[in-house]
C-alpha cells in the first residue's frame, strides 16, 4: 500500500496462494457459463418441444371425427336397424417407407383391386399420411400386418352396418365413409346432435344411446314383401305404403320401392329411388272424395242422410265431368262413396262451397310439406285458390298433388275422433301425442267416416281388400288415377292408391299403399286400384294385425255398431 | 465428520439413482402393458361389434323370412287364417263333476288300443 501512496507504478506480486485463488475464479466462471450453456440448451429444446404443434388431422379431417361413432339405431321393439362395427383402415407414411416398389407390390399382392401404379404414386413423396384403403376385414388387416413393411400402419374406424339391406332404407337414408349422415334419419340425427358429439370427440367407443324409432320392423318387413310381390305380380314400377298409428302419430313402417341398400349409397342415386311416401307429390285420385266428404260432413251443409243427382255429367264450358262405373240416378251420400260417384263428389263439394273446400285443404295441411323427420320432404301443390272447375277436379283428387304422407295424416285425423296429429318417426307415448293433437274434424264426422271406409270395404272398391283382410275391420277408399303423359291424362296409364284404417271398431292403424302402372294380374281381373292397391293392403292387414295385438272378430254387431243412427 | 456425511450423501445419491431408474423403467413396462391392454380392449370391442352386427343380421325378419319360405313344404307351414284366432272366453267351462260315462268310454277305448288324438285327426281330415 506504501507504493501507491508514492505515485509509482504499482508492483503487484502475487503470491502462490494469490494466483491460485484466481485460477480458481476462473475455473467457476468457465463453469458457471458451461452451465448456462447446457442449462440454456435444455430449457430451449423445452421451448421448442413446447411450441411442436402436434398434427391430429389425417388429410385434413381430425382423428376423433375419423374414429367417431354413431349411435344404434332400433325399432320400436328393440330390433337393431343400424348398427356400426369397428373396421380397420390401412395408411401409409410415405416418409418412412424405404423402398416403394417393394411396398407396393407387396399391398398389391393382398388388395389386387388396388391399382399398382396409384400406389407407386401414392407411396412415394414426404408425406405424413396417405389412406391407402379403409374399411378392411380383420382378415386382410392380419395379411397386410405379416407383410411387415415399414411404414403401414391402421386406425380403427367405425363403419355403419344396415343388417336389414334395403328393407328400411328410406327410413334410415345412408352414411358416407367419414360415418357421417347423408339422407334419411341419419342425416336428420346428424343435424340434431350426433354431429356436435362427433366434432366434440365425444362420440367415441360404444357409449352412445341407441335411438328409438317408431318403426317396428316386423311390420317393415311384411310391407316391404307384399309390395315386393305387388311389383311382380302387377307388373308396376314402383310401389310404396305407409303405415301410422293414428293415435301416436308413429309411423310403423315406411316402404317405397324401388329402393336401395344402404350398406352401398351410391344405389340410391339410381333413378326412381326417391322416396315416394315424402317426397312423392301425386294427384291421388278417388281417395280424395274422403276429403271432400269429411269436409261437407264436417261443415253440417251436408248430412249423411243427404242425396245428390248424378244423372247428368257435370259441364265446364266445353268438359263434361262424368262417372267411371257411372250409376246416373239419384245418390244418397254413402252411395256417392261406395260407387266412387265423380258427379256426386263434385256436387257434395259444391254444397260445402269451393272457398271452405280450399280452407278444409289448407286445414288439413295440405298447403305446406306434410311434418315428418325426414329430410326429404316435397311442397304439395294445390292451387291457392280455386275456380270453378279446379274445385270440382279436386272435389274427386285431379288437378292438385299432395304426397302420400299428407293423405295418411287426413285418413288418421278421419278415424281419431277428428284429432289429426303430427307424424314422427320417434318413438312416442299417446300422451305426449296428445299435446299436439288438432281437432279438424268433429268426433261425430269422424264417426260417419268410420262408417263410410267400411260400408265401401264391405260393398264398395274395397271388396277386394276386405277379401283378404277379413274379420280385422278395414276399411278404406281406393283412387285410380290416370297419369299424365306428356302433358295429357293417358288412359291405361294408371297411379293407383288405396287409403285405409283398421281395425275401424278402435281405430289404431291409417295405412296408406300406392302402386304405379299396374297392369292386370290375368285376364280376369282388372287393373283399377282395388285389384293391386286393394288386394296389397288386404294382404298387409292380413299378417300384421295378428302381430299388433288386433284379434280377428267375425261378429256383424261390429259393423252393425259403425252405421250411424240416422240410417239404422 | 464431513467426510462421513460425504460418503452417506454419496450412497443416497447412487440409492436415488437406481431407484429413480427402477422406476422410470417399471412406469415404461405398465405403460406397455397399458398400450398392450388398450390394443386388445380395442380388438375385442372391435369382434364384439362384428358379433353384435352379425347377431343383428342373423335376427332380422329379412334373414328369418327366407329360411321359413324354405322349410315352407317340410313343416306345412301356413300364414294363420282368420279363423283359427280363439279366444278364452269361447271355451267352454269346466263341468260341475266328471262325466262318468265319458270317462269310462274314453278308459275303455284306450285299452282297446285306440289313440283318440289320432281318431280325432283322422276325423277331421
Amino acid at each position: 500500500m506504501a507504493a501507491l501512496a508514492e505515485g509509482g507504478a504499482p508492483i503487484a506480486l502475487d503470491g502462490s496462494r494469490k494466483a491460485r485463488r484466481s485460477l480458481t475464479k476462473a475455473r467457476i466462471r468457465w463453469v458457471i457459463a458451461a452451465l448456462i450453456l447446457v442449462f440454456g440448451a435444455v430449457s430451449a429444446r423445452l421451448v421448442q418441444l413446447g411450441l411442436v404443434e402436434q398434427d391430429n388431422t389425417i388429410e385434413g379431417q381430425t382423428r376423433d371425427l375419423i374414429t367417431a361413432t354413431r349411435p344404434p339405431i332400433l325399432d320400436r321393439n328393440g330390433l337393431e336397424l343400424a348398427v356400426d362395427i369397428r373396421v380397420p383402415s390401412l395408411f401409409a407414411e410415405p416418409r418412412r417407407i424405404i423402398d416403394v416398389e417393394e411396398a407396393a407390390q407387396a399391398i398389391h399382392s393382398v388388395l389386387p383391386d388396388i391399382n399398382i401404379d396409384w400406389l407407386r404414386q401414392r407411396l412415394t413423396g414426404d408425406k405424413g399420411f396417405v389412406w391407402i384403403k379403409r374399411e378392411l376385414t380383420p382378415a386382410l388387416q392380419e395379411r397386410i400386418m405379416q407383410l411387415g413393411i415399414p411404414g403401414l400402419d391402421f386406425v380403427t374406424e367405425s363403419k355403419r352396418f344396415y343388417p336389414g339391406g334395403s328393407e328400411s332404407s328410406h327410413i334410415l337414408g345412408a352414411v358416407n365413409i367419414d360415418n357421417q349422415g347423408i339422407a334419411g334419419m341419419e342425416k336428420e340425427m346428424d343435424d340434431e346432435s350426433v354431429a356436435l358429439l362427433q366434432s366434440l370427440g365425444l362420440a367415441r367407443g360404444n357409449e352412445l344411446e341407441p335411438v328409438n324409432l317408431s318403426i317396428d320392423l316386423r311390420v317393415q318387413h311384411v310391407m316391404h314383401e307384399v309390395l315386393t310381390d305387388a311389383l311382380s305380380r302387377y307388373r308396376a314400377i314402383a310401389a310404396a305404403g305407409v303405415m301410422m298409428d293414428v293415435k301416436t302419430g308413429e309411423i310403423i313402417s315406411l316402404v317405397s320401392l324401388p329402393d336401395f341398400d344402404p350398406n352401398n349409397p351410391v344405389t340410391a342415386l339410381e333413378k326412381d329411388r326417391f322416396n315416394r311416401i315424402t317426397s312423392g307429390i301425386y294427384e291421388l285420385g278417388s281417395t280424395f272424395k274422403t276429403v271432400t266428404l269429411a269436409g261437407a260432413l264436417n261443415s253440417g251443409k251436408v248430412r249423411i242422410t243427404d242425396s245428390f243427382d248424378a244423372r247428368f255429367g257435370v259441364r265446364f264450358g266445353r268438359f263434361t265431368i262424368d262417372d267411371f262405373h257411372g250409376k246416373h240416378r239419384i245418390l244418397t251420400v254413402p252411395e256417392i262413396y261406395k260407387y266412387s260417384s265423380n258427379i256426386g263428389a263434385i256436387k257434395v263439394m259444391q254444397a260445402l262451397g269451393k272457398d271452405d273446400f280450399r280452407a278444409f285443404l289448407s286445414t288439413l295441411g295440405f298447403d305446406k310439406p306434410a311434418p315428418l323427420e325426414l329430410p326429404e320432404r316435397r311442397r304439395p301443390t294445390v292451387p291457392a285458390k280455386f275456380s270453378e272447375i279446379v274445385a270440382a277436379t279436386a272435389s274427386f283428387g285431379h288437378g292438385l298433388s299432395v304426397s302420400p304422407l299428407h293423405m295418411l295424416r287426413a285418413m288418421a285425423a278421419f278415424v281419431n275422433d277428428g284429432n289429426m296429429v303430427t307424424a314422427t318417426l320417434y318413438k312416442r307415448s299417446v300422451e305426449e301425442a296428445r299435446k299436439d293433437y288438432v281437432q279438424v274434424v268433429t268426433p261425430q264426422t269422424s264417426e260417419e267416416m268410420r262408417y263410410l271406409m267400411r260400408l265401401n270395404a264391405l260393398e264398395g272398391s274395397g271388396t277386394r281388400m276386405n277379401k283378404f283382410a277379413a274379420g280385422y275391420r278395414a276399411g278404406g277408399k281406393t283412387g285410380t288415377a290416370e297419369k299424365v303423359v306428356k302433358g295429357r291424362y293417358a288412359s291405361g296409364v294408371n297411379f293407383n292408391v288405396f287409403a285405409s284404417a283398421f281395425p275401424l271398431d278402435n281405430p289404431r292403424y291409417a295405412m296408406v299403399i300406392l302402386v304405379d302402372e299396374p297392369k292386370a294380374e290375368n285376364a280376369q281381373s282388372g287393373a283399377t286400384s282395388g285389384w293391386n292397391a286393394g288386394e296389397a293392403t288386404g294382404r298387409i292387414v292380413q299378417q300384421v294385425a295378428p302381430m299388433l295385438g288386433i284379434s280377428p272378430d267375425f261378429s256383424e254387431v261390429l259393423d252393425q255398431q259403425l252405421v250411424p243412427t240416422q240410417l239404422r | 465428520m464431513i467426510r462421513t456425511l460425504n460418503v452417506v450423501l454419496v450412497i443416497t445419491s447412487i440409492a436415488a439413482l437406481v431407484g429413480v431408474y427402477a422406476l422410470k423403467y417399471s412406469v415404461g413396462e405398465t405403460a406397455s402393458e397399458k398400450t398392450a391392454i388398450e390394443h386388445q380392449i380395442d380388438r375385442q370391442e372391435a369382434d364384439l361389434s362384428l358379433l353384435k352386427a352379425d347377431w343383428a343380421f342373423l335376427n332380422q325378419p329379412a334373414n328369418v323370412a327366407p329360411i321359413v319360405t324354405r322349410h315352407v313344404a317340410e313343416l306345412n307351414l301356413q300364414i294363420l287364417a282368420q279363423d283359427q284366432f280363439g279366444r278364452f272366453d269361447t271355451l267352454p267351462m269346466r263341468m260341475k263333476a266328471p262325466d262318468m260315462n265319458a270317462l269310462d268310454g274314453l278308459f275303455e277305448s284306450l285299452d282297446a288300443g285306440v289313440d283318440p288324438i289320432q281318431q280325432l285327426i283322422t276325423e277331421s281330415e
